[in-house]
């Protein structure tokens, strides 16, 4: 009935069931494999399990962006290569590692403005002109050390590698202290702000929110900078974890960050879901590659179990909607 | 067999607790035109769909052809031989008129579609309306006023029994209206029931012979047409009387605010030039496809303009889009509110605080929560909105109250000038009356307000001042004392005069 002052946009929305059952299932995995291996329950464990989801967490949150507006970007996973590649080099180059870092940015940052004006200028299909800045970025991650992946970045950016992945605050690696922080960002400028009601607005109907005011070519290009700086972030983090740039780092990046976003509730369609639920999403992930590595499990079958959850959670999603509303 | 086609009782149905019907009677006879009257939300669609095996009522029986029947969905009611056109268009953008019309349907020789043959029905279909036109053209590229036509020709391609026509010619002009009249008649003949479903009240009279009026989800009365008058029908639908249909506070009219100079976009716009004056209502009159909606999205900047100057305040604009438009102060509420008008799968709230939102938000563009409550709040009270919950989304709206809302977003800012495009499209009798109202309080604002309509009445009875508008250009001009429903006429038909 009314919906009074409390209930606020956040429980008003489909999109937070699906990030509470999200996090049920997190929750039931977690128990399940705490029942199952004795090594998978030790504190750390824990600890590490929250810094392996940092980098899918991260890298959903701005897909979460792109998804959110009906889009797609393909080209994160090889962006998290590229930059990777590039600020490794740069490194094992003596370049000063705040600059290679910059640098190495910034690039990421352009493929992201380049997708932009693609979809959002040229009217290309996501799907197709994020597929071709996909195979241009992993290019790249090849060209710039010669084809090779590179040599150890050195001591001198110990204080990188600490910052952006083994060092804890409070006994949690950085790294998961970064997505939470991006996380909070980021939720906070799509439910608080005018332009995350714009983002949400394109994703619903773009002719409504272009003819009331919304600048929707430049709402697009946001959303496509917005995730190529989360891959940029991810791919530090993965350098900073290895201490070497790896050529094929962040393979498949992309699909993992769509899987995070579906399970959490954030709609392929557009229009629909809600940020948070990337955190949950991201943590599934996760503790299945976690915890299907302490039982004992094959690669193969992780990969087969991760997708049959992702079917689920889109098939969870469709039957809910219109079954909803044809019952009333 | 019975007496009747169909006999609906005690008919029962809530949305998320919320009671849409309420032991609601319906029947209908072989061979009539059942009108289906109702204020906004009255419920009358809801009854509709439920007969048509689009949504499951909660109790109450429904018998059709004599037999009762259960739940139905709509392949079951439509093989049964119930049709309906419905108030919300309902095709695919991306499939050719044709695909749509034979959309589960399609016409298959030796496992294939047979496109030809289809494409052939297609054109027999809208010649019955009157609509010669290409039957491989993509239905997302069509106007509001062609999808209408499609839609019920599609209806038609059924051979259905019973006929449900859920506000067919909201978006017709009187020549369509008319060859839509036409073919109710032939059904009529042939034995067919009708439920016609309309808040242009006026059309009743051409065909009607029974009505059913529903309120706030009840039944109120069924009886013989020729036992009403338009008041008295208008007295049971409202539940009170309304004494003036078209009230039109004459005013003063201020300078020029707004005009617009040789406008053309090298498509259906063709020259067109006018002037408007702070605290005027200019109606532009016209016939389908003569350009005026296509005009009103040049001057809001959705489509490109080839060439022609739009001033405001005697100043030279160059708009480029529509935010430019309203960070001038001029506004358009559009004509097609599925397309254009609404985000329906966003909430009530978010609909409408969208154009608004640099008016809640700070200079970092946070919103104040506070602000939005308010200016979303007024705009549901001013108009009247009918809602469960302001969360819930725009699509849970009647069809009229989702106009509401397509017209309150834009109510809440001050603007210089606002243009209307199909204003009261779907809105009942009542709600018409409060916006005209509305209107009359926007000129004494000394806003220039720009109403295109196609319905006759409203378009002569509210304007000051009437352009009227024949194949992209301007073809007459009357103050509201001079102008005649035969002037306008001829001015609108103007081409074929010409040719
Ligand atoms: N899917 C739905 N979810 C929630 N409420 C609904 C839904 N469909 C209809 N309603 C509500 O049921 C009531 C009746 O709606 P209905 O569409 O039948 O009205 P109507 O008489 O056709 O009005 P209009 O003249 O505006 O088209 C309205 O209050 C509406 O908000
Ligand atoms: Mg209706």
């Amino acid at each position: 009935m009314s919906e009074g002052k409390t209930k606020s946009r956040f429980m008003s929305t489909k999109g937070a069931r699906s990030v509470m059952t999200a996090f049920i299932g997190f929750v039931a995995l977690f128990i399940i494999f705490s029942v199952l291996s004795s090594n998978f329950r030790t504190p750390a464990n824990v600890q590490n399990l929250l810094r392996q989801i940092a980098p899918i967490l991260i890298i959903g949150l701005g897909q979460g962006f792109v998804l959110l507006t009906g889009n797609i970007d393909l080209s994160i996973g090889s962006v998290v290569g590229m930059v990777c590649m590039t600020a490794g080099t740069l490194m094992t180059k003596g370049t000063n590692p705040l600059l290679a870092i910059l640098l190495a940015l910034s690039m990421g940052l352009l493929v992201g403005v380049l997708n932009g004006i693609l979809v959002a200028k040229f009217k290309l299909p996501a799907f197709i002109g994020t597929l071709g800045t996909m195979t241009l970025a992993r290019g790249i991650a090849q060209l710039v050390n010669n084809n090779r992946n590179t040599d150890f970045i050195g001591t001198e950016a110990q204080w990188f590698r600490d910052s952006f992945y083994y060092g804890d605050i409070l006994k949690v690696y950085n790294a998961f202290w970064i997505g939470l922080i991006l996380l909070t960002v980021f939720y906070f400028i799509l439910s608080k702000t005018k332009y995350g009601r714009h983002v949400y607005a394109v994703g619903s109907n773009i002719n409504a929110a272009r003819l009331s005011g919304v600048k929707t070519d430049n709402i697009i290009l946001s959303t496509y900078v917005v995730s190529s700086f989360c891959a940029s972030m991810t791919g530090l983090m993965l350098l900073a974890s290895a201490g070497m740039g790896t050529m094929d780092a962040g393979g498949s990046y992309e699909m993992y960050a769509v899987a995070a976003c579906v399970i959490g509730g954030i709609s392929t369609l557009g229009g629909s879901g809600i940020l948070l639920g990337v955190l949950p999403g991201a943590a599934i992930w996760g503790i299945l590659q976690n915890g299907l590595h302490f039982v004992g499990a094959p690669v193969a079958l992780r990969n087969i179990v991760i997708g049959i959850i992702v079917i689920l959670a889109v098939l969870l999603d469709i039957v809910r909607g219109p079954a909803l509303s044809k019952k009333g | 067999m019975s007496d009747y086609l169909v006999e609906m009782k005690q008919i029962n149905k809530a949305f998320s607790g919320v009671k849409a019907l309420e032991d609601v009677d319906f029947n209908l006879k072989p061979g009539e035109v059942m009108a289906l009257l109702g204020e906004n939300g009255a419920g009358k669609s809801t009854l509709m769909k439920i007969l048509s095996g689009v949504i499951n009522r909660d109790s109450g029986t429904v018998k059709v052809f004599g037999k009762e029947v259960g739940d139905l969905n709509t392949k079951e009611a439509q093989k049964m031989g119930i049709s309906i056109i419905h108030q919300e268009l309902n095709m695919c953008p991306d499939l050719t008129i044709a695909e749509n019309i034979f959309l589960g349907n399609e016409i298959v020789n030796k496992g294939l579609i047979d496109r030809n043959e289809m494409n052939q029905k297609t054109r027999e279909f809208l010649g019955r309306l009157g609509l010669e036109i290409d039957p491989e053209i993509l239905v997302g590229d069509l106007s509001v006023s062609v999808q209408q036509l499609v839609e019920i020709a599609k209806a038609l391609s059924f051979d259905a029994k019973v006929v449900i026509m859920d506000e067919p010619t909201s978006a017709l002009t009187s020549a369509e209206i008319e060859r839509l009249f036409n073919i109710i008649q032939d059904m009529k003949d042939n034995g067919c029931g009708v439920v016609y479903i309309s808040h242009r009240l006026e059309e009743l009279a051409h065909i009607t012979d029974r009505v059913t009026i529903l309120r706030d989800g009840k039944f109120v009365i069924e009886g013989e047409f020729s036992d009403f008058t338009l008041d008295r029908i208008i007295t049971n639908m409202v539940g009170r009387e309304i004494t003036e249909q078209f009230p039109r506070d004459p005013g003063v009219r201020q300078d020029i605010i707004f005009s617009v100079k040789n406008l053309s976009n090298g498509k259906r716009v063709k020259d067109v030039s006018f002037d408007l004056y702070a605290g005027e209502v200019l109606g532009i009159a016209g016939l389908m496809g003569a350009g005026r909606t296509e005009t009103t999205r040049c001057i809001f900047g959705v489509e490109h303009l080839e060439s022609g100057d739009i001033y405001l305040e005697g100043k030279k604009l160059s708009i480029n889009g529509p935010s430019d438009a309203i960070a001038e102060g001029i506004v358009l509420i559009p004509e097609d509110r599925k397309k254009d008008g609404l985000a329906t799968e966003l909430s009530i709230n978010d609909n409408l605080a969208l154009p608004n939102l640099d008016l809640v938000s700070n200079k970092f563009g946070v919103i104040n929560q506070n602000k939005e409550k308010n200016l979303v709040d007024s705009a549901i009270k001013n108009f009247n909105v009918k809602l469960a919950s302001k969360a819930d989304n725009a699509s849970s709206l009647s069809g009229g109250n989702q106009q509401k809302i397509v017209i309150g977003k834009w109510l809440s800012r001050e603007s210089k000038v606002i243009i209307f495009d199909e204003p009261t499209r779907g809105i009942d009798v009542g709600s018409k009356v409060e916006i005209y109202n509305l209107i009359n309080e926007l000129k004494k604002q000394g806003v220039g307000v720009l109403v295109v309509s196609s319905e006759m009445p409203e378009v002569m009875g509210i304007s000051d001042r009437i352009i009227v508008m024949c194949d992209g250009k301007v073809t007459g001009e009357y103050l509201h004392d001079e102008a005649t429903e035969d002037k306008i006429m001829a001015d609108a038909t103007a081409f074929e005069i010409k040719k």
